[in-house]
């Protein structure tokens, strides 16, 4: 049983104010469990979409890797370094926000990613081909990755949001909404007893006066 | 907004990621040193994304936690296992379910 708010006047007034306080405290309490039902029920479809991503981005990573191994043996370390620091580093990703359920997620676009041997900038005569491979395979990587970052930060948004929102929704539940109506009913009591107080005086008044006649 | 992207890895790691375009790539030598350009990265307002490989996160632990925490919306961080494939056995996503939703719903899409 939750305590009761001990600094009340038990009160009509203060009872029918108390009611009304419950009642708003419920409601809220319902509007944000279907806002927390609707949450997790978003979440759960992001989560679904991120499997999906993760999988698909770690294959092509570990392509890349593999492919980035096969340059340097080709090449040699130190000058596929070299080349990559040769290698014109413009690239810009698109992000824009978009809401779910008002919370801000971003949204992460690439343009541009995929670029031919001429445009990545290396010198091509001191190269080998295995270098292309490589760049071409980081380069579908990076886009993967950067779908997967989409992914995974609207699904940290929307689990942040849930979080507050669940303890809200405990508050109400569970500390709130109990107490008030601790308090209602203390009031209550305490009215009822007020009655009967009255009610036994009166009696007694009345004796007294009909012994008086 | 068109933003930059960041890269923090191992030389393979950044070599690669270089190769792709990346316009910042720090390569890990030491925490310190790694830790003061994660906070040059993240307060930069160029830059929307940072690739920052799991071992790496891994090293610098705790202090790698709250700046990740403390950040605003934007850049977004994600790790990425690095050449040897590394990903820690604790899963970040089944935790943050398991934070979240409370520990009756553990079952998840297959492959997530």
């Amino acid at each position: 049983m939750a305590e009761a708010v001990s600094a009340v006047t038990p009160t009509r007034m203060e009872l029918l104010k108390l009611r009304q306080r419950v009642s708003l405290a419920q409601k809220g309490h319902d509007l944000l469990r279907e806002k927390m039902d609707a949450l997790v029920i978003e979440f759960f479809e992001v989560l679904k979409k991120i499997g999906d991503a993760k999988s698909a981005a770690l294959n092509q990573l570990s392509l890349a890797y593999r492919a980035l191994s096969v340059c340097s043996a080709v090449m040699g370390t130190i000058e596929t370094r070299q080349a990559s620091r040769e290698a014109k580093r413009e690239l810009e990703i698109e992000i824009s926000t978009r809401h779910i359920m008002g919370i801000v997620v971003p949204t992460l676009e690439v343009e541009e990613l995929k670029r031919n041997a001429l445009s990545r900038g290396y010198s091509l005569h001191t190269t080998s081909s295995v270098l292309d491979d490589a760049s071409k395979e980081f380069e579908k990587a990076l886009g993967l990755l950067v779908k997967l970052a989409e992914l995974e930060e609207s699904a940290n948004a929307i689990a942040r949001e849930l979080e507050g929102t669940k303890r809200r929704v405990n508050a109400l539940e569970y500390i709130l909404i109990p107490r008030l109506k601790a308090t209602i009913k203390f009031i209550e009591m305490r009215l009822d007893e007020m009655e009967r107080e009255n009610f036994s005086r009166l009696k007694r008044i009345k004796a007294m006066l009909e012994a008086r006649e | 907004m068109s933003f930059k992207v960041a890269v923090i890895g191992d030389v393979d790691t950044t070599t690669g990621f270089a190769l792709a375009g990346a316009q910042y790539v720090h390569v890990h030598i030491d925490k310190n040193g790694t830790l003061s350009k994660l906070g040059e990265l993240l307060a930069d307002k160029e830059i929307g994304l940072v690739l920052i490989t799991h071992r790496i996160a891994e090293e610098l632990g705790a202090e790698f936690r709250m700046t990740i925490r403390k950040k605003g919306l934007l850049p977004i961080v994600l790790r990425i296992p690095d050449k040897t494939g590394y990903t820690p056995k604790v899963d970040e996503l089944y935790n943050l379910i398991k934070r979240t939703v409370g520990a009756e719903i553990v079952v998840r899409a297959e492959g997530g």
